[in-house]
């Protein structure tokens, strides 16, 4: 039959990435509103969504097989939309991940397993992927996938597989309004480990408010770079690491540890965990001139 | 096996192109009066059509269109609101039955294709896959039902029409008004017992 059918050896194909991935695809309880999905990132670590974990309490997770057990959250990490919930048991069937990333074209499922009456998918492909994005959660997203397949209600936190049944990246609809996201699974991954040690994402921090502005071509000689913006502090909080560094107000950051920085995301991506704590050079104009402080980076809460 | 890509993808094009031929040759457009159109499809020989209630509840002068381009007069031979089903006749006895699956093995992420007339337009063909497999609440005795939803785009015109497998068997019939949401169709196993006990036959299975 499969062999007069390809179309059907297609759709059998589906079928047993649906089964292979759905068994390690949970129902997370956490939120007042219609629950949302997880997948078991090892048989007793629960990758999920953030933006669904409403209560820290009462946290339920319902396995494909029908049983609901007690979880507690081991880490979130709101900037990339992810968290980790603890099983007090464990899981018959983990998740695996996809060796390579996802790319535009692909055909993916998008998984979800919002209530008892069993998995549920939807069809379609990468549409694009891209990044870093910002999120509106006060984060700032390194990479992402958009895909066509319908993300159903309570998708958020389910996986997007291959027609092999391994995850290519998790649902969220959490970071951009109303559009279908997925977070590649080579970043979740990479999430999802350092929640298992750390508990949170170390990001850092410096206190600033601050906008773009251009760069008179004078002033780009002067630095003796080519850069055409820069990012003017309108506002230093107070006890900052940008205000014990020296930066005040008015000041046009342009790099910082030698990377430039020409807009509020680029701000955001030098700002990674490693810095934290590092006494790190922020090349300014202070009054047109040129000039490097060096400040000790903090860490966001 | 030494197949490219390219190969693979034209080969599931055209068995996709075969398995819609074979279906579209048991599709019908019923008309209701002004009251606009629905699909049907062709279930036992005879000229036995079934479509959905609503597509001929009210109005008058219905008739049905066959793949041919035939107009019939259509009459209603049984009805069952709860499911949304109606099983009409023309004498249309040429006209060969839908080739039908078991729709009790279903599984979520197979690969179907709904075929109907959306907002009049003949034929047309949508695809996806089935998203859930879950039941609906009826108002009538038959309480909980079970239906199959999919991701596949459907619109008015699409009701009554059939939902297919790969290889272009029916395994339910699209409707839009049970379930209050897109993309449910009502299993064949539940449509076959309706056709079995409308016409007096021994039902294959047990209600």
């Amino acid at each position: 039959m499969t062999e007069q059918y390809p179309l059907n050896a297609l759709s059998e194909a589906m079928v047993a990435a649906v089964e292979a991935a759905g068994a390690a695809t949970m129902m997370v309880n956490a939120r007042r509103r219609l629950p949302a999905s997880g997948i078991a990132y090892t048989a007793d670590l629960i990758l999920t969504a953030d933006h669904v974990i409403e209560r820290e309490e009462d946290i339920k997770v319902m396995l494909p097989d029908g049983s609901e057990k007690a979880a507690n959250v081991a880490g979130r990490d709101p900037g990339n939309d992810l968290a980790l919930l603890r099983l007090d048991s464990l899981v018959a069937s983990v998740a695996v991940p996809a060796a390579q990333d996802a790319r535009v074209g692909q055909l993916v499922l998008a998984l979800g397993r919002p209530n008892s009456e069993g998995i549920q998918a939807s069809l379609g492909v990468i549409s694009a992927s891209g990044g870093p994005v910002r999120t509106g959660r006060g984060g700032l997203l390194e990479r992402y996938l958009r895909t066509d397949a319908i993300p159903y209600p309570g998708f958020s936190g389910g996986p997007l597989i291959d027609t092999a049944g391994q995850i290519v990246g998790i649902n969220t609809s959490g970071l951009a309004r109303g559009a279908s996201l997925a977070i590649p699974v080579s970043l979740a991954w990479q999430v999802a480990e350092a929640l298992r040690t750390h508990g949170h994402i170390r990001r850092g921090f410096l206190g600033v408010r601050s906008q773009p502005v251009p760069i008179p071509i004078a002033q780009q000689s002067a630095l003796g770079r080519k850069q055409a913006s820069g990012l003017l502090l309108v506002g230093v909080e107070n006890d900052s690491p940008a205000e014990r560094g020296g930066l005040m107000i008015g000041d046009i950051i342009v790099a910082i540890a030698g990377q430039p920085v020409t807009d509020p995301d680029e701000l955001l991506s030098t700002l990674t965990g490693e810095v934290v704590g590092k006494v790190t050079p922020i090349e300014i104009l202070r009054g047109g001139s040129p000039t490097t402080i060096a400040v000790t980076i903090g860490a966001r809460n | 096996m030494g197949m490219n890509a390219y190969d693979l993808t034209n080969w599931i094009a055209q068995s996709q192109a075969e398995v819609i031929q074979r279906i579209q040759r048991s599709l019908v457009m019923v008309h209701n009066g002004r009251r606009g159109v629905g699909s049907g499809v062709a279930w036992r020989q005879g000229g036995y059509l079934v479509t959905n209630y609503h597509v001929v509840a009210h109005g008058r002068n219905q008739y049905a269109t066959l793949p041919n381009g035939q107009d019939l007069p259509v009459r209603v031979v049984a009805r069952e609101p709860d499911i949304d089903l109606a099983l009409l006749q023309a004498d249309a006895f040429y006209l060969p039955p839908a080739l039908v699956a078991d729709s009790r093995g279903l599984q979520v992420g197979q690969i179907v294709m709904a075929v109907g007339h959306p907002w009049g337009q003949r034929g047309v063909v949508t695809s996806g896959i089935i998203s859930g497999l879950g039941t609906v609440q009826t108002r009538g005795v038959r309480g909980a039902v079970p239906v199959i939803r999919s991701d596949v785009v459907l619109a008015p015109g699409n009701s009554g029409g059939p939902l297919v497998n790969a290889i272009g068997a029916v395994i339910g019939i699209n409707t839009m008004i049970i379930g209050g949401d897109l993309g449910v169709a009502i299993p064949t196993h539940l449509v076959d017992l309706f056709v079995s006990e409308a016409l007096g036959e021994r039902a294959e299975v047990s209600g």
